[in-house]
């Protein structure tokens, strides 16, 4: 029997560390359980998850697990009495939330361990390496990654192939660069896959550098995902130390080294010249194009940047073939995409379904729907550079031309769930308060752009929006796109200008009414209280800061408005659930 | 402001050693950099400038381009506070909100004790605990009034307590 | 090289391999605009103006960093380019925190200088100040006695104390010029050829004449009246301005070979279409020179004057009957030079009936006082209902008591008749000074306005009739100050001029940049009183027309020069932003929000910066690096709040700046200075 704890990052901040040193020491060294650990298992809103197997088949898969339990559980698995563990075991329903997927870049994700090698080699590791290496040419390789239809996993879409063809045939020295600045809020996928399968990421960037023949490869990864880069460093000396990678890789000419370098917390450097600037010690802000960097990038030579869901396919691919990859998706979109569900959603986490599949197929049947007893109003996509996709539109497919025709991205693959709790004036705010923080200030359109927009957004929500002020936001947005210099810039107006094309009557309400239909901005909100419900206990009175609410002791009490600053304590402070905001 | 300091430049000699020759090490310099200090005092961002013949005025630059880097010395507790999406949407506001009535500090700033520092910073990626903080390296979700309250007051008394050994 | 053919704004083109294409546009003398790009740097692509289409290219591109190719279409103006430029320009300038230029000179209606020539008075250069005034303003020994100057009203000085004497210095400066033996004199271009014909020569008339005269052109002044002058000459006494300083400063238009016709009159000395025929262009300035008349009865009766007949009397040396007590209707100016006047002509008992309140009165302040001096007395609060005669003369004046209503809408608080409050006066006179309006008779083919007074377009001075254009008091909106008068003459001037070359130039306020201040901002400003002038005694000046004023000393003059707060931007003639945002029209407060940190430092000893004003475009930073090989400034912070500064404020940095100035060079705006 062997305990298995998932130790992803979400895993870990719910308690999953907890846990295993919990079992560690209730095991005490018995013979015959083994104690483990793997990466995310993507059932993000069970966490910590342990898993109990016999060799590799899951006996039983145990959720919301607390170090409390971790007696319980060492119990169980020394006498094999596993009846104890009822009370922990997923419930079969939401084991659809796995069984719905398919998983391709997710293959070995909560399955393996993600610390050493073994376990990766174990089921089928640098095979590809392997065969690309010894049995195929640049050329070849190339072909498949063509064959497979396989785009930029990123947020673009650019056919793969493509940009390795041309950092092949653009002369000089030529570097190999992963993209794990995934800055996108709402967004873990890329560091999912590094800390539950790092490997997968070496050998498809190995493929990758064999491809366009490149000696010199570095990982780019976001300065907050300290867990991630510590199991990617212990991947690639493990690496190193099979000859796996460095030099002469499986004793073949090709010799290829990767490089760790850890951002430093700027989300402009995920577009690939901000980030060739980044790697080479300045200030992230982003290169003209053309030229692109596949002509001149990292320290002006030829450069191939990929994100991680993009190399973590190239290995599967080499293994059963482009066709094979083909064959997933429908006509415009090959293979899969692995998104990050989260929000108001039911069952939350990571979910890798075959592209042609619909946004209801992975809210609903994967998802499970809305959390709470509030319809499902959105669904956001692509983060700040994304929009949001009404729920009218819940059954548009999910390709990349698709999800462009409503007005969001792809993206990276954040998925949002909102419902009628969210004020879509909000969530507009919300992404350019985010973009006017991060746009690197070097052009004008985004630089200010960005501000202004914010500013008239939260003049919105502050009530204080006037009539024009839609018409001045799309004029902007529109300006904005046009001139900025990078895809943050050019993208910053997509929230903005879908929650105006699906939710202009929202912005109306705001603007026109002074009210909130979500009952999410402040200002507009009135706070009464219920006399049926208040027991005049005073304690709101006695905790409002401005001294606004009246009455006697055990009588109702009520909100003078006009001194109501809004803070919501009374709210808070009743407990009774007498006052309410309208 | 004085270029001379005091901070023991010594500490970087690894580092230097290491990395000082290529002027794309300039990041990696100063993470390590605030590794050891806490923070980038100008004694370091000069010796530095010094070191890999990088002009200080483009280490200012990258000194301040990434939220990463403080060029100021920060609380005892640096409270991460999430602002990604799916925070947002979980009430990650009224979060921020409360630390800031509670400890009278907004974003960027130190309480005037130097327990407290507070930094709203892009997605942590905990989505599915949203809303999320982070100190000191340990995440704190699924946060509550009720609950940021609590732990802040529990940190407060650990702090006082360590003084008072 | 290798030549690669391209069209741009279909024009083809040849460009040499590894050129962009605006250097390629620039050589064929195509101007895009651009704000971040110097020849002397490697380009940046920031500032966003420099945009172009690109056939087959579904986004704009960056003229400046995007190579020519054979074959290339370029469209280098278009819609969505103006609009992408229009949108950037706006963006810069709702975020640049500046004054283009002073206050004073944009309360100027004639948009003076101010700045320049009391500053160059400061330094005692009155021939510079004079050269500067007259770039707008031809006449300044006359309008700086005369002028109600709003520029004081708008001087910043005020937040300190009180505001520079900018008028008097004005007529300080020309006085000093025009004593000198060898005067400034304007440099007039060669003749053009076209002759263009002036009806009215008050100010109006005379500025245009004077700047088209200028320009080459033959012009023609025809007045009614025995000089030139108008108004300033026949309106105005000359206890405000001596006629002689007049009749200098108007045969220094005559000297640029203006020609006067005087006493003619359009209607009876020759039809309007006779003289529009002699002329290739036609300007009406004949002013406003009717009375307002009232709603009381009794004024056919004798002893009843319209404040500007009865001025006009007295300007031409007649001494009108007033008779010992004299009652002036109105609160303007033209009111209180109507009572002054009387005063002079010996009336023992001058009141000026008026029903609002002195606070309300619209007359100068000073004027007001001064009229006090010499001993005119008020009846605030009192409307003039009906003028009572013996004889058919004048005997007196029933007055009606007003009392002030509620405020309007506007502030302001109308009067409104006390019921049975009335009061009688015994007056031999009375003076109606109500405001005036213009006299049309003989320009019958001229559109009006609604007001009765020529039609004129704002930009263009022209009225229903090619080749006819109106400025002045009898356009639009009516009378108005003498240096609104001559601010129009000036700039119908400039679209005249263009017109007779056959160009289309309307005249469009130009868009500045303005800060809004606070008296806090100045608390470091050292009080220096306001220059009070020497004036005669009121007891000696109420017995003649000769000029109450004594002008300013040399001393306080220069004192008062140096008062100047410096408002105005240094870099205002030669800043590209400015430039490129005249030339479309943008609207930057409707995006009106946060500004990045604007404030002033000198880290570099030589070189002081204006953060408020700088836009980001890096080649300061760029030149510093690049072409001085320093490196010394950088950029810190990202995103809005990013500012350019030089490392730290590090004393190392100031030793390695070798002040070669190329950063103050490159900068397009006026954010850097050399000091």
């Amino acid at each position: 029997m062997k305990i298995v704890i998932g130790e992803g990052s979400c895993g870990i901040a719910a308690g999953a560390g907890k846990v295993h040193s919990a079992l560690e020491s209730a095991l005490g060294g018995t013979q015959g359980v083994d104690l483990g650990l793997t990466g995310c298992i993507g059932m993000c809103f069970l966490e910590p998850i342990v898993e109990l197997r016999d060799g590799e088949t899951l006996v039983r898969r145990l959720v919301r697990v607390s170090e409390k339990d971790a007696d319980v559980i060492a119990a169980a698995a020394v006498s094999g009495d596993l009846s104890m563990l009822d009370r922990l075991c997923i419930q079969p329903e939401d084991e659809e939330f796995l069984d719905k997927q398919t998983r391709i870049a997710l293959r070995h994700c909560g399955i393996i361990d993600p610390t050493g090698i073994d376990e990766y080699i174990a089921c089928g590791g640098y095979e590809a390496l392997k065969k690309a290496l010894l049995n195929m040419t640049q050329d070849q390789v190339i072909e498949v990654i063509k064959t497979s239809g396989l785009s930029g996993r990123g947020g673009a879409g650019f056919p793969t192939w493509f940009k390795w063809n041309a950092t092949r045939q653009s002369p000089g020295k030529k570097y190999l660069i992963c993209n794990a600045d995934e800055g996108d809020p709402g967004a873990f996928m890329d560091r999912a896959l590094i800390e539950s399968d790092p490997h997968n990421l070496i050998e498809g960037m190995l493929i990758a550098a064999y491809a366009i023949g490149s000696s010199e490869a570095f990982v780019y990864v976001r300065a907050e995902y300290p867990l991630a880069i510590v199991r990617l460093e212990e991947a690639i000396s493990q690496a190193k130390s099979r000859g796996l990678l460095g030099e002469n890789i499986l004793g073949t000419d090709f010799s290829c080294d990767i490089t760790i370098k850890a951002g430093a917390g700027a989300f402009v450097c995920g577009e690939e010249t901000a980030l060739i600037e980044s790697l080479e010690g300045k200030r992230g802000m982003p290169r003209l194009k053309p030229p692109f960097p596949a002509q001149k990038g990292y320290k002006n030579m030829p450069t191939n940047i990929n994100n991680v869901e993009t190399f973590a396919n190239v290995p599967w691919i080499i293994l059963n073939g482009g066709e094979a990859f083909a064959a997933m998706g429908n006509q415009k979109s090959k293979g899969t995409k692995v998104f990050a569900l989260t929000g108001k959603i039911k069952r939350g986490g990571l979910v890798e379904v075959p592209m042609g599949k619909t946004l209801r197929d992975v809210i609903f049947e994967i998802g499970g729907g809305m959390i709470g007893k509030s319809a499902f109003k959105a669904v956001q996509l692509g983060g700040p550079s994304g929009g949001c996709i009404p729920a009218d539109l819940i059954d548009t497919v999910i390709d990349y031309s698709a999800i462009s025709a409503t007005g969001a991205i792809m993206g990276s693959g954040g998925m949002v769930v909102l419902d009628e709790t969210t004020c879509m004036v909000g969530v507009a705010r919300f992404f350019l308060e985010f973009t006017t923080n991060e746009s690197c200030g070097k052009c004008v359109h985004c630089r200010i752009g960005t501000k202004r927009m914010k500013e008239i957004l939260e003049r919105i929500v502050k009530g204080e929006g006037k009539e024009g002020d839609i018409e001045l936001l799309e004029e902007l947005c529109l300006a904005i796109k046009d001139g900025s210099l990078c895809g943050l810039g050019q993208s910053a107006p997509n929230p903005v200008l879908t929650t105006i094309k699906y939710f202009r009557n929202e912005y109306e309400e705001h603007i026109r009414s002074k009210h909130c239909p979500a009952k999410q901005c402040r200002n507009l909100l009135r706070y009464v209280i219920d006399p049926e419900v208040c027991t005049g206990c005073t304690a709101c009175a006695r905790h409002c800061p401005t001294s606004c609410i009246s009455g006697r002791l055990k009588q109702p009490h009520s909100i003078d408005s006009d001194k109501c600053i809004r803070c919501g304590m009374c709210v808070s402070r009743c407990k009774f659930g007498a006052i309410s905001a309208e | 402001m004085s270029t001379s300091g005091s901070s023991d430049l010594s500490l970087l000699d690894g580092v230097m050693s290491e990395y000082s020759q290529a002027p794309e090490n300039l990041i990696t310099i100063l993470q390590k950099a605030q590794d050891i200090y806490g923070y980038l005092p100008v004694d370091v961002i000069y010796y530095i400038a010094q070191r890999t013949g990088v002009k200080p005025a483009k280490i200012m630059g990258v000194a301040t381009f990434y939220s990463q880097f403080r060029l100021e010395p920060v609380g005892k507790y640096l409270i991460l506070l999430c602002n990604g999406t799916a925070c947002h949407v979980n009430g990650s506001e009224e979060i921020e909100r409360l630390i800031g009535e509670k400890l009278f500090i907004q974003n960027g700033d130190t309480t005037a004790d130097g327990l407290f520092s507070l930094r709203k910073v892009s997605c942590l990626g905990c989505c599915s605990l949203s809303p999320v903080m982070m100190i000191n390296d340990e995440a704190y979700g699924s946060l509550t009034p009720e609950k940021v309250i609590d732990i802040l007051d529990e940190l407060a008394r650990n702090a006082r307590q360590e003084e008072g050994l | 090289m290798d030549t690669i053919n391209l069209t741009v704004n279909g024009i083809s083109l040849s460009g040499h391999e590894g050129e962009t294409i605006l250097q390629t546009a620039q050589r064929a003398g195509i101007e895009i605009p651009t704000l971040c790009n110097d020849e002397s740097v490697e380009h940046y692509g920031g500032c966003g103006l420099c945009v172009v289409e690109l056939e087959g290219t579904a986004k704009l591109l960056r003229a400046c960093s995007t190579l020519v190719s054979d074959g290339m279409v370029v469209h280098t103006d278009s819609p969505r380019i103006r609009q992408s430029r229009k949108i950037a320009l706006e963006l810069l300038m709702s975020d640049h925190e500046g004054d283009c230029r002073g206050p004073c000179t944009l309360k100027c209606p004639a948009g003076t200088d101010c700045m320049g020539y009391v500053q160059a008075i400061g330094r005692g250069d009155c021939r510079e100040a004079v050269r500067i005034i007259k770039d707008t303003l031809p006449m300044p020994a006359t309008i700086g006695r005369i002028c109600p100057h709003p520029c004081e009203e708008a001087c910043r000085r005020r937040l300190v104390e009180e505001p520079i004497s900018i008028a008097r210095l004005k007529s300080y400066a020309a006085d000093v010029v025009l004593r000198s033996p060898d005067p400034w004199k304007p440099t007039v271009s060669p003749p053009s050829g076209k002759t263009v014909g002036i009806i009215g020569g008050g100010p109006a008339g005379l500025s245009a004449a004077y700047y088209l005269a200028l320009k080459g052109h033959k012009v023609t002044i025809a007045d009614a009246m025995p000089q030139m002058g108008g108004m300033l000459r026949y309106g105005i006494p000359g206890y405000r301005l001596p006629k002689q300083i007049l009749d200098r400063e108007i045969s220094d238009i005559a000297e640029l070979g203006v020609e006067f016709i005087n006493n003619y009159r359009i209607g009876k000395d020759e039809t309007f279409a006779g003289f529009r025929a002699r002329y290739d262009a036609v300007i009406i300035a004949i002013g406003a020179w009717t009375g307002t008349r009232i709603d009381c009865a009794g004024q056919e009766l004798r002893g009843v004057f319209g404040g500007i007949d009865f001025l006009r009397e007295v300007n031409l040396g007649h001494r009108p009957d007033i008779g010992e007590r004299v009652a002036v209707v109105g609160g303007g100016n033209t009111a209180m030079d109507a009572c002054r006047t009387a005063i002079r002509l010996g009336a023992e008992d001058v009141r000026v009936i008026y029903r609002r309140t002195r606070s309300e009165m619209p007359a100068q302040d000073e004027e007001i006082n001064e009229a006090a001096e010499e001993g005119v007395k008020f009846e605030f609060l009192s409307a003039p209902e009906e003028i009572i005669g013996r004889n058919g003369a004048v005997s007196s004046l029933r007055i009606r008591k007003m009392e002030l209503g509620e405020p309007d809408a506007g502030g302001r608080r109308a009067p409104r008749p006390i019921p049975g409050a009335t009061e009688e006066l015994d007056v031999d006179s009375v003076i109606l000074a109500l405001g005036q309006t213009t006299n049309v008779s003989g320009f019958e083919d001229i559109v009006l306005s609604r007001k009765g007074t020529i039609a004129a377009d704002e930009h263009t001075f022209s009225t229903n009739m090619v080749g006819v254009f109106a400025i002045g008091d009898a356009t639009n909106g009516g009378a108005d100050i003498a240096v609104a008068a001559c601010g129009e003459g000036h700039r119908a001037a400039g679209v005249i001029d263009a017109w007779l070359r056959g160009i289309d130039l309307p005249y469009r306020k130009p868009y500045v940049s303005e800060r809004e201040v606070t008296a806090k901002m100045y608390s470091d400003k050292e009080v220096i009183p306001r220059a009070s002038m020497a004036k005669r005694d009121p007891g000696e000046r109420r017995h003649d027309f000769r000029q109450i004023e004594l002008g300013l000393t040399t001393e306080q003059a220069e004192r008062e020069g140096r008062r100047c707060l410096n408002c105005g931007c240094h870099d205002y003639e030669q800043c590209r932003l400015i430039r490129y945002a005249n030339t479309m029209r943008i609207e930057p407060e409707r995006i009106k929000g946060d500004k990045h940190p604007g404030y002033t430092e000198r880290k570099l000893e030589a070189i002081e910066r204006d953060q408020g004003k700088c836009i980001l475009c890096g080649l300061c930073m760029r030149v510093c690096e690049e072409v001085a090989g320093e490196g010394i400034l950088g950029l810190v912070g990202r995103g809005f709040s990013t500012v350019i500064k030089p490392e730290f404020n590090d004393p190392r940095a100031i030793a390695v700046c070798r002040d070669c100035l190329k950063c103050v060079k490159a900068c397009p705006t006026g954010a850097l200075r050399a000091l």
